[in-house]
């Protein structure tokens, strides 16, 4: 049976993500009106002010992305050529961390290191697009390299002999061998760190220096919070998607999906590689850099009362929510990623490429809808038929893995599509049925990716913030809400302790779910 | 996957008994902001001395500010669970009023130990506090005496402060210095701009930074140092007081029209003006008391400064000109 036809769920995935992010924001506008009380606002593109935040958004997600992602090719790439580099595992698992750490206490961090008493004292310039843009390259650049590192390794090894054989020079060897491989990655490894960058909140209003530094996420949540206008809130909202998917078709032009690869990748990291010197070199400098914010909250939480924190039967009943919203919400985001990659893969192998990148990047692209007009639409819809108290914990895990698809779309999409390409005539040849496949082709040859995702999407949503606050938290809380009112009642060491608690937990959440989904294989991701 | 399960199952099954109770007792739901139920908040301790004497469960239900509260109000309009919000403030009050949605309290208002006389027949004040610029008396030595003389001395220290579109001391700032400068308020941000070493989106961020000293103050309340003096014994902190008088906060709770629990709700209302809910204040929201006599304060709360004028917006020109303003001051301070 030779694929003629796409699978179906991801059409179906699509559907229901687009009545997810649709409806509540209808919901939202039929609700508002029938209270509304703002139509003597200038419409909301008039404003100079907004036409300046539309483009501050832009201009510093595309640096901080950029810088991101210019950062993490060469620290990714010294990974690559120097496989013996020693705790390496480790040190990729460090790389997760940055994704856990809420934002407020990431803007501690990155104070305590660059700050006027700094290690680093970069003093008041630290306040503006500098520390905006640290703070992103903190966050980012560590999740970059997690993401495109995989790329090196989708290199054939014979490839790499074959470029010695011709004597290519390094050049040529980025040139001809690497940058083509990283065609198909890149393009979707940048759209979801410039989304990132885009969406980003307290980091850039705090550490931005001041109301110069406002983001369209931050006028979304005026819109919606001080000023109560649902209405502009909804039409920001639109605007910044509009804008993401300008972006987005913009990225798709660099887009190149690999041809139809026959041979089995050997996946030994290749090369003897010639400069060890230098690779340690910016493998040393990238994770000075990322720990060092790391490092910091460390220290501060010496000061806390360690015990007291740790002892309180609270912390545990938090942690096990925020484990439960964590596992929740990345199993839910690798289903529904799996099956809208199945069928994007699928379009893929039928040749149907920009039909193929089209799906995908509509179902990364939610990730800019603010989850706080998510959140209060989907309130205003349940509110008159449940008790919306109840349904706090299973809303946030939904709301939660809609902001986590776009990671696994990037971590499974590509393996998944080599996957497919290499093994559609062979399976089609043995009349494997769908659940046979999986068993004995897809599951084996793509669990590290699928681990790897899960490990990423619980991290993002165990140190999310945001959502759960809206919905009203009866006696048990988050973690990171915890922390945030240790921070409102002044036990600011108390909050560190917590913060590093929280890492410490989402580091060891991480590393099970890499090693347990992953299980043990020589492909490395 | 089995253990998670178990674990919802038992965050079901506790959601279920938190919200329905075991027995035929009445249940008074609360709302108000989530530092107020927080384990170090005034919560846990009110609603363990007013379920003791009121028969029924109190349901505290936290949610991220005062504004989030009002918000959360007029989306569920006449369908909300809430029997009374606690936590909305002054500069919320004539919004919350105009949606009507709250009823009047009809209790007497003569326990009040506010600085002046409460006439809401809506709203009942439960703790006020003033802003203020805190420092650290070991770093800054002379700090300035009055709001001109911390904006107009180009050497004046640095301050840290909040946005007002997300945060009360940041509004709460914005409207301090409308009422000292008025119409001049533009030039007056655009003389302090230079030494605001960055605007956060919350006090938390914004004392953070403070304590690791990215600037000389931050704004604040005048019982910011009460904090440091009784949990820390640390007299390094204090607030600097101002000639022109100090901008207060007055926070409220109100009745909901449509809660079924109205004979409850008010007999929490009177609680709320009680000596036992007073005492609780101060230190766990670290906010005046609104009825409880200065006698009764603790200790460290005798050491702060005691603004010689309170300044303070009637609730219709905060109600009719925040947005101007808030948008005047983004327009300044973008530039």
């Amino acid at each position: 049976m030779h694929l003629t036809y796409p699978t179906r769920t991801g059409y179906w995935v699509l559907a229901i993500l687009a009545l997810a992010v649709l409806t509540p924001m209808l919901g939202l506008l039929v609700q508002t009106s029938l209270i509304g009380d703002n139509s003597n606002n200038l419409p909301f593109w008039q404003s100079s002010f907004i036409q300046r935040v539309i483009f501050f958004s832009l201009w510093q997600a595309l640096l901080s992305a950029g810088l991101s992602i210019l950062l993490a090719l060469l620290v990714a790439r010294a990974l690559a050529h120097f496989g013996e580099f020693p705790f390496r595992g480790l040190l990729l698992r460090l790389f997760g961390l940055p994704l856990v750490v809420p934002s407020i206490v990431a803007v501690m961090g990155v104070v305590s290191v660059y700050g006027s008493n700094g290690w680093i004292p970069l003093g008041r310039s630290l306040y503006g697009l500098n520390g905006i843009l640290l703070a992103h390259v903190f966050f980012n650049m560590p999740l970059a390299v997690r993401l495109l590192l995989p790329v090196w390794q989708s290199i054939p090894t014979h490839h790499w002999q074959m470029s010695e054989q011709l004597g290519l020079t390094r050049w040529q060897q980025w040139r001809h061998l690497e940058w083509q491989a990283l065609r198909e990655s890149l393009p979707g490894v940048s759209l979801l760190i410039f989304m990132l960058c885009l969406t980003s909140f307290a980091v850039v209003l705090t550490l931005g220096g001041g109301p110069k530094s406002t983001t369209l996420e931050v006028a979304i949540y005026q819109s919606l919070r001080f000023d109560f206008d649902p209405p502009r809130a909804v039409a920001l909202a639109l605007l910044q998607l509009g804008l993401c998917v300008l972006v987005a078709w913009a990225s798709s032009l660099f887009h190149k999906l690999p041809d139809v690869e026959i041979t089995l990748p050997n996946a030994q990291t290749n090369t003897q590689s010639t400069n060890r010197v230098l690779n340690s070199m910016i493998i040393l400098v990238a994770v000075i850099f990322v720990s060092m914010p790391l490092v910091a909250m460390l220290i501060d939480s010496i000061n806390g009362s360690i015990i007291d924190v740790i002892k309180q039967p609270k912390l545990w009943l938090s942690a096990s929510l925020t484990l439960l919203i964590g596992l929740g919400a990345s199993s839910l985001a690798v289903i529904a990623g799996w099956l809208l990659l199945d069928t994007s893969s699928d379009l893929a192998v039928l040749g149907r490429k920009r039909k193929a990148s089209l799906i995908e990047m509509l179902g990364s692209i939610v990730y800019v809808v603010p989850p706080l007009v998510i959140g209060t639409g989907l309130f205003v819809l349940m509110a008159p038929y449940l008790n919306v108290f109840d349904w706090a914990i299973p809303v946030v895990i939904v709301i939660n893995a809609m902001m986590g698809l776009p990671f696994v779309i990037r971590t499974l999409g590509p393996a998944m599509r080599q996957n497919k390409m290499r093994y559609q005539n062979l399976c089609a040849s043995l009349a494997l049925t769908k659940w046979q496949r999986f068993k004995t082709v897809e599951w084996p040859l793509l669990r590290k990716p699928v681990g790897l995702s899960s490990a990423l999407v619980a991290a993002m949503a165990m140190g999310d913030l945001g959502v759960i606050a809206l919905f009203g938290t009866p006696e048990i809380t988050t973690l990171p809400l915890m922390l945030y009112h240790q921070l409102s009642a002044y036990l600011i060491p108390n909050a560190a302790v917590t913060a590093v608690f929280l890492l410490t937990f989402c580091l060891l959440i991480f590393w099970l779910l890499e090693k347990l989904i992953g299980g043990k294989s020589n492909v490395e991701y | 996957m089995s253990i998670t399960s178990k674990i919802a199952a038992a965050l079901v099954l506790s959601a279920f008994v938190f919200s329905t109770g075991f027995a035929a007792k009445p249940t008074l739901t609360v709302y108000t902001y989530d530092s107020f139920t927080s384990d170090w908040g005034p919560g846990p301790q009110i609603k363990k001395a007013f379920e003791e004497t009121c028969n029924c469960t109190l349901a505290l239900v936290g949610l991220e500010d005062g504004v989030s509260l009002l918000n959360r109000l007029k989306l569920e309009g006449k369908n909300t669970n809430a029997d009374v919000v606690l936590g909305i403030d002054t500069n919320l009050t004539a919004d919350a009023r105009a949606s009507g949605l709250f009823t009047k309290h009809q209790l007497p208002m003569t326990k009040s130990t506010l600085p002046q006389v409460w006439k809401d027949d809506t709203f009942l004040p439960y703790d006020y506090g003033y802003f203020a610029f805190v420092y650290n008396s070991e770093l800054l030595k002379n700090p300035p005496t009055s709001l001109k003389d911390l904006v107009e001395n180009d050497n004046g220290p640095t301050v840290l402060i909040q946005d007002p579109r997300t945060s009360t001391p940041g509004l709460g700032l914005l409207l301090w210095i409308k009422k000292v400068y008025g119409d001049k308020s533009d030039e007056a941000w655009k003389k302090l701009s230079p030494r605001i070493v960055t605007v956060s989106k919350g006090w938390s961020e914004a004392y953070g930074l403070f304590l690791k000293e990215e600037a000389e103050m931050v704004l604040s309340y005048t019982t910011s140092p009460a904090y440091h003096i009784i949990a820390e014994d640390d007299k390094r902190f204090a607030a600097a007081e101002f000639s022109e008088g100090h901008y207060q906060q007055i926070e409220v709770a109100g009745l909901v029209e449509a809660s079924q629990q109205k004979a409850l709700g008010r007999q929490f209302l009177s609680f709320m003006q009680d000596e036992k809910f007073q005492a609780i204040i101060p230190t766990t929201n670290w906010m005046y008391p609104a009825a409880l006599a200065k006698t009764s304060l603790p200790e460290g709360f005798n050491e702060l400064v005691q603004p010689a004028t309170t300044l303070i917006f009637t609730e219709d020109s905060i109600e009719k000109n925040r947005k101007k303003w808030v948008n005047e001051w983004l327009e300044v301070m973008s530039e």
